[in-house]
């Protein structure tokens, strides 16, 4: 008989038709002829307008949307970011979902007290250290806005050093702009051993924020074309929530979201094509009781699954996703509930660089045990997105036929069968509890959280990070003492 | 006084149409203005404000029912002499210096103008000069300041200085809000009041007025 040799379907989500995906990429195009954008950076308006944009009042443009198909095209479709060693870690291409952490948090939940409190850069180094140690974790931001940062304007360059000095991993960075990109940027050549080795091996990309409806600051943009000139990766999404920068109907926040995308992308290719751009609007929506950003609805996690299907349908650029995170104050049911929600959707839908694991409170606080949890939920999901092999081996019919027409007593537990596959067939949990009820409660009758928390001090405790040599230490003490 | 009734009804409901015929017939019936204004559009928004801080209302509908009472105001308005209609306070509000977001701040600028404050919004990325200026030409009782970055909080404590510079801390009170913004941070930049979210500022800046 031929052995069967059937390839194994990966599960996946689709949401949006062919003809939804074009309707909303041309409505983006319309914003930007029709409606126009506010431009707020001369050297981009005189690129712009070189490039073909109409500008009114010195701001306003109104840009062709054949610019854009442009800027679509020389974008590059494959992103890698490497690990801070200079080995590929992240390739993003279309089929590979990337986890790590989320940025600008106000408060965290106190790992030896579980009581919430102001961020400090001890967080973010812990963030960082709990990342390096955790397999379905693949990259740092922040977590935190830290408090005792000695110099406010240089918060973010703080908290990339600390990124730095306890993970290897890649890092999704923030900062505020053209000044303090420019000494990360310099940290982090040192780290790569110059600026070309960087370019070849980026090891970070940067995060920054246009401002929905169609705001572009002078300083975002600056970060932008730096970004471009020096080829390191980026994302600039607008925050194009339903209700909030959007209108409250997803469609219509989607186009105005990539619409705003392609304003970015179009000025980044202008500023150095070629330059990695990752593409994503995040468009959640506003709780229409609180008015917060939502981080634990369904609405996030339908439009970036639907952005996912206009990547494969027309844009080609790996996207930016969210998921892991929460609006419970506390790492509760609700948290675990709305953590898998986006943790399974965003795999299932195949996003690429998915950030936000471990918030809390829409985005307000950051919890060590929520990153710890994920975790095991990315491990999850891969486990169900890997789908069912089907071939002679797995199903297995020898052994249907030993065992079930073999002897009394003859069982599958102990064929060689089950010993043989029984890791491989099945997924194996480390913090979510299947014990039996008796050795729950001799171990303490300790809840979810209790566990994540047992287990993230153990990590703490335990990791060792493999240091920075000491003149990439030096040379980074300089760069932060000097003014 | 069944006319009022029907009007805080309209009001409830965000009626515009409804609620300025209802306005329109309370002046026909000789109702006097500052009735119509205390006791039918200021008491309703009182009313929409109990009802969203309780869940019962969502924010659109809580805005629209503030846009209804604006609608009924523009029509006594008019009738009112100079000087003759009293805000419950004189606010000045903006985006602080550096930072360019507003939804907050005109969240909370709409919801105070429907609790009875007059406003006067100064927009997004306002210095603390600027500020300072625009308080002491409205004579304003209260400054709401905004910020959503924790890069352009020290703006705050900058206003706060100046404003006190400007020798006009004495009359006017400061308060603040923002998502890194917290109650600590406030006692500590020497703001008077704190406030998460636009129903609890309303509520603040009632209390610094020294009203329920």
């Amino acid at each position: 008989m031929k052995p069967l040799e059937i390839p194994t379907f990966m599960p996946r989500l689709k949401v949006l038709s062919r003809s939804q995906a074009l309707a909303i990429h041309t409505s983006a195009l319309e914003i930007l002829e029709n409606t126009g954008f506010s431009m707020d950076h001369p050297r981009a308006l005189e690129m712009l307008a070189g490039a073909g944009c109409k500008i009114q009042d010195h701001h306003w443009v109104k840009m062709p949307g054949y610019l854009a198909e442009e800027a679509l095209r020389s974008a590059p479709r494959q992103i890698t970011l490497y690990d801070q060693n200079g080995n590929a870690a992240m390739p993003l291409v279309d089929e590979n979902p990337y986890y790590g952490t989320g940025s600008d948090t106000t408060f965290t939940l106190d790992l030896e007290t579980g009581i919430r409190r102001r961020s400090l850069l001890k967080d973010t180094a812990n963030f960082a250290r709990l990342v390096d140690a955790l397999e379905n974790m693949d990259f740092s931001m922040s977590m935190g806005n830290p408090e005792d940062v000695p110099v406010i304007e240089d918060i973010y360059v703080y908290a990339f050093v600390e990124m730095v000095k306890n993970s290897n991993k890649p890092i999704v960075f923030i900062a505020d702009s053209g000044k303090d990109i420019a000494k990360i940027y310099d940290i982090a050549c040192l780290i790569a051993g110059g600026p070309e080795e960087l370019e070849k091996k980026p090891f970070l990309l940067n995060y920054s924020e246009a401002i929905s409806p169609l705001r572009f600051p002078g300083n975002v943009v600056d970060k932008l074309i730096f970004c471009a000139e020096k080829k390191i990766p980026l994302c600039l999404p607008s925050g194009s929530n339903a209700g909030g920068g959007a209108p409250i109907t997803l469609a219509g926040a989607m186009a105005l979201g990539i619409a705003e995308n392609l304003v970015g992308l179009v000025v980044h290719q202008l500023a150095g094509k070629g330059s990695p751009f990752l593409f994503g609007p995040n468009v959640s929506a506003l709780d229409m009781k609180s008015s917060v950003v939502c981080y634990g609805c369904p609405e996030w996690s339908l439009t970036q699954a639907a952005l996912a299907d206009m990547r494969d349908e027309l844009y080609g650029l790996p996207v930016w996703a969210f998921a892991g995170a929460s609006d419970s104050k506390v790492m509760d049911a609700q948290a675990g509930a709305e953590a898998m929600f986006s943790i399974v959707t965003s795999m299932l839908s195949r996003c690429n660089l998915i950030h936000d694991v471990g918030f809390l409170e829409y985005g307000s606080t950051s919890s060590l045990e929520m990153v710890t949890m994920a975790n095991e939920l990315v491990a999850m999901s891969r486990y169900f997105t890997g789908g069912i092999p089907v071939n002679k081996e797995t199903l297995a019919l020898e052994v249907i036929e030993r065992v079930a027409g073999g002897g009394s007593g003859s069982i599958f537990l102990t064929d060689d069968h089950t010993f043989d596959n029984f890791m491989q067939s099945l997924y194996i949990p480390a913090l979510l509890d299947r014990s039996r009820y008796d050795s729950w409660e001799q171990a303490g009758s300790k809840d979810l959280y209790a566990r994540c928390n047992a287990e993230a001090k153990r990590i703490l405790a335990e990791h060792i990070v493999e240091p920075k040599p000491p003149e990439v230490l030096r040379g980074i003490d300089d760069i932060l003492s000097a003014r | 006084m069944s006319e009022l009734k029907s009007l805080e009804e309209a009001v409830l409901k965000g009626d515009i149409k409804a609620a300025v015929a209802e306005t329109r017939k309370a002046l026909d019936a000789g109702t006097d203005l500052q009735v119509i204004l205390d006791e039918g559009l200021i008491g309703a928004m009182d009313e929409v404000g109990k009802r969203f801080s309780k869940g019962r209302i969502f924010v659109p509908q809580m805005l629209r029912s503030a846009k209804t009472m604006q609608e009924c105001v523009n029509v006594i308005k008019p009738l009112f002499k100079e000087g003759d209609i009293t805000p419950k306070g004189k606010v000045v509000i903006a985006t602080v210096k550096g930072d360019l977001h507003d939804i907050g701040k005109n969240l909370v600028a709409m919801m105070m103008e429907g609790a009875g404050f007059a406003i006067t919004d100064l927009g997004v990325d306002i210095s603390p000069e600027a500020i300072v200026e625009r308080t002491q030409a409205v004579g304003a009782d209260i400054v709401a300041l905004s910020a959503l970055l924790s890069i352009t909080m020290p703006a705050m404590p900058a206003t706060v200085k100046a404003l006190e510079a400007a020798g006009i801390r004495g009359q006017t009170k400061v308060m603040i809000g923002g998502a890194p913004v917290t109650e600590r941070y406030a006692k500590e930049i020497r703001a008077d009041s704190y406030a998460p979210d636009a129903a609890s500022a309303v509520i603040e800046a009632k209390r610094l007025m020294g009203i329920s």
